[in-house]
């Protein structure tokens, strides 16, 4: 599904240049739940943007689907984020003065759909929302807002689900409930990269990798044993005070 | 169907910001109202004018003072025409009347009643080339012209002022200080050419020439010809007799002006362009003041709605997307001004043509849509730099915008 080879990207900043991603390989497979972690200035959002064709890198290649998408058009990249990916931000990013249906319909719309309305529906049926279909953002809770922005990356029926922090504004009873989601999106076949660096939650992926510094420092497979060792970890250090968005 | 989400897009956030919206198409919306009033207020003077000009009859020529030359530099006029030359002109073949005529304000009164009118001085045959009857009494006759008697006949809303429902004929009147004799009264007519005649009284052209007027020269002569196919070879009839009577050699100018029915409507028509130029670029200036005042807000929304930028491209909008979503935002904010501004419009030309009595308007469905087009134009064009802006933000730095 993913497959990034020598991947690099550097950044100007003034005089001097960052290497925020410094040659990186790896290889996801469809339907893989796979958690993308590390500390802040690691590189990971610029791994996530990289992937989620937001951005191009300044050398190395990107396979996505098959197809490479390293060298495509900014139009090609808006057709490729359109169809094959669904973002989940942190902070939500709703359009708060719409109704949550029509946040649903936004990536139907650009993708020339007709009618929007019942596949939106649908998408909100799946996250649980259709009571509150017609409310506007701010009248939803936190979870309500990330439930209705999952049902808006599914809409497409996209097969890669970006998340970036999805539960970092959320309290830890409802982070689990959108973590409960991602589990069923995932049963479902759908690949799933977690961006976070809260362990416990990306302990609850297949897969997890490491990185610091551009690199990617550990990338293994999760099972029972090492995972309630990773959340054990979790719960003896609790997270950083002012953790990066 | 993409286009029409993408309008109901911008209709959603216009909506959000309704107070702002207006504000931003505050210069839109007077320059609409100005683009309809201006339209209205030319359609109307038109129609009006052509209207006036239709109640002359198609049979008639006018000879007038002055030359082309003099009124192009407006150098007073001086007159040339006098009762002789009128009846002159009635002698040709081809002509069946004359009328000379001269006009002035002036006061009538009746006892205590004094009233502001129209003071025509003319011959026997006025009334009958402009087909204007009388309701009670005569009109004027050759005798009262001949022997310039001190007789008048009143215009319809004269006498209904003066005189009210008792008879008005045989009474007598003061007109400019001097006693005149009511002879007749005449029909309700409205107006003839540019004068409302109901408020006009006839007095015969000799007892006003000497009497009232202190000139010898009569403003103009209208002439009803036999034939009124004829009128081209007659006007130029009429100009080679005028000459004679002036004693003009070749190649000198005329001191005259021979005029039929359609070039005085030109000559109205060329009035109304000159208008329209003055009241369009007033119009012009203000959407073009209005087109920047959409410009700024709109690069204020792109600022504002940086993240949402982000996010529509991270879920797939185009360049090409974006910048149609805030070009069209644009346009419906400025269609949505432009109908304020028609309203806006349609209000002032009602309180003018209510507060000026004079001043007609008319609007046409025609002058509306021609009024949202330009304003959906100005809109279109003001938002073609912030909609650009908009579509060139790179996704990532859109995305983490605050």
């Amino acid at each position: 599904m993913i497959e990034l080879r020598q991947l690099r990207k550097h950044y100007k900043m003034g005089d001097s240049i960052v290497h925020a991603l410094d040659g990186v390989d790896v290889h996801i497979a469809a339907g893989e739940f796979v958690s993308l972690t590390g500390a802040s200035g690691s590189g990971k959002s610029t791994m996530m943007h990289l992937i989620g064709c937001l951005d191009r890198p300044t050398s190395g290649s990107y396979i996505l689907d098959g197809v490479a998408v390293n060298k495509m058009s900014d139009r090609q990249l808006a057709v490729v984020r359109n169809r094959k990916i669904g973002f989940v931000f942190q902070t939500f990013n709703l359009i708060n003065r719409t109704s949550a249906v029509d946040n649903v319909a936004v990536p139907l719309i650009y993708s020339r759909k007709t009618s929007t309305k019942a596949a939106a529906m649908a998408a909100l049926e799946k996250v649980g929302l259709t009571p509150r279909a017609s409310h506007k953002p701010s009248e939803l809770s936190g979870g309500e807002r990330q439930r209705v922005a999952i049902a808006r990356a599914i809409v497409n029926e996209p097969k890669l689900i970006l998340a970036d922090e999805p539960t970092g504004n959320l309290d830890s009873r409802t982070g689990e409930q959108i973590m409960g989601i991602f589990h069923q999106l995932h049963e479902a076949g759908t690949t799933i990269v977690l961006v976070t660096h809260e362990m416990d939650v990306a302990a609850q992926a297949k897969r997890i990798i490491r990185m610091r510094d551009g690199k990617i420092v550990a990338d293994e497979m999760l099972d029972d044993k090492k995972r309630s060792a990773l959340q054990a970890e979790a719960l003896r250090s609790p997270e950083p005070v002012g953790s990066p968005t | 169907m993409f286009l029409l989400r993408i309008c109901m897009m911008a209709a959603s956030s216009l909506r959000a910001n309704l107070m702002r919206s207006v504000l931003a198409c505050l210069g839109v919306i007077f320059g609409v109202a100005a683009v309809v009033s201006a339209m209205a207020i030319l359609e109307g003077s038109t129609r009006d004018a052509v209207k006036r000009f239709e109640t002359l009859g198609a049979d008639q020529i006018i000879v007038t003072n002055g030359n082309d030359g003099q009124r192009r530099s407006r150098s007073v006029v001086r007159p040339s025409l006098t009762h002789p030359d009128s009846d002159a002109l009635a002698e040709l073949e081809s002509v069946e009347n004359t009328a000379p005529e001269s006009i002035i304000t002036a006061q009538i009164k009746h006892f205590e009643k004094n009233l502001s009118i129209q003071l025509l001085a003319t011959n026997h045959n006025y009334t009958e080339i402009n087909e204007y009857k009388t309701v009670r009494g005569r009109t004027l006759t050759k005798q009262d012209v001949t022997s310039g008697r001190k007789v008048c006949v009143l215009g319809h809303k004269v006498a209904r002022g003066l005189f009210g429902e008792t008879p008005a004929v045989g009474a007598r009147v003061r007109i400019g200080g001097l006693g005149f004799t009511v002879v007749g009264v005449m029909e309700k007519k409205g107006f003839l050419g540019m004068r409302d005649v109901d408020e006009q009284v006839i007095i015969p052209l000799t007892t006003g020439l000497t009497r009232l007027f202190g000139s010898k020269y009569v403003q103009f002569i209208t002439i009803q010809v036999k034939n009124s196919n004829e009128l081209e070879s007659v006007s130029q009839e009429v100009k080679r007799q005028m000459r004679v009577e002036h004693s003009i050699r070749a190649g000198e100018p005329d001191d005259f002006r021979v005029l039929t029915k359609e070039q005085i409507t030109q000559n109205v028509g060329g009035f109304v362009d000159i208008m329209a130029i003055v009241l369009y670029s007033i119009a012009g200036i203000s959407l073009v003041v209005g087109g920047i005042g959409i410009t700024n807000i709109m690069l204020v929304s792109v600022t504002e709605r940086t993240r949402e930028i982000g996010v529509r491209m991270a879920v797939g909008a185009k360049r090409s997307d974006i910048l149609l979503q805030f070009l069209l935002e644009a346009g419906v904010v400025s269609v949505f001004g432009g109908g304020l501004g028609v309203l806006l419009g349609r209000g002032f030309t009602k309180m003018l043509e209510n507060v000026t009595v004079l001043l007609k308007t008319f609007t046409t469905p025609r002058s509306i849509m021609l009024a949202l087009g330009m304003a959906f134009f100005t809109g279109v064009a003001a938002g073609l730099y912030p909609a650009f802006r908009a579509s060139r933000l790179d996704p990532v730095e859109a995305l983490r915008h605050e």
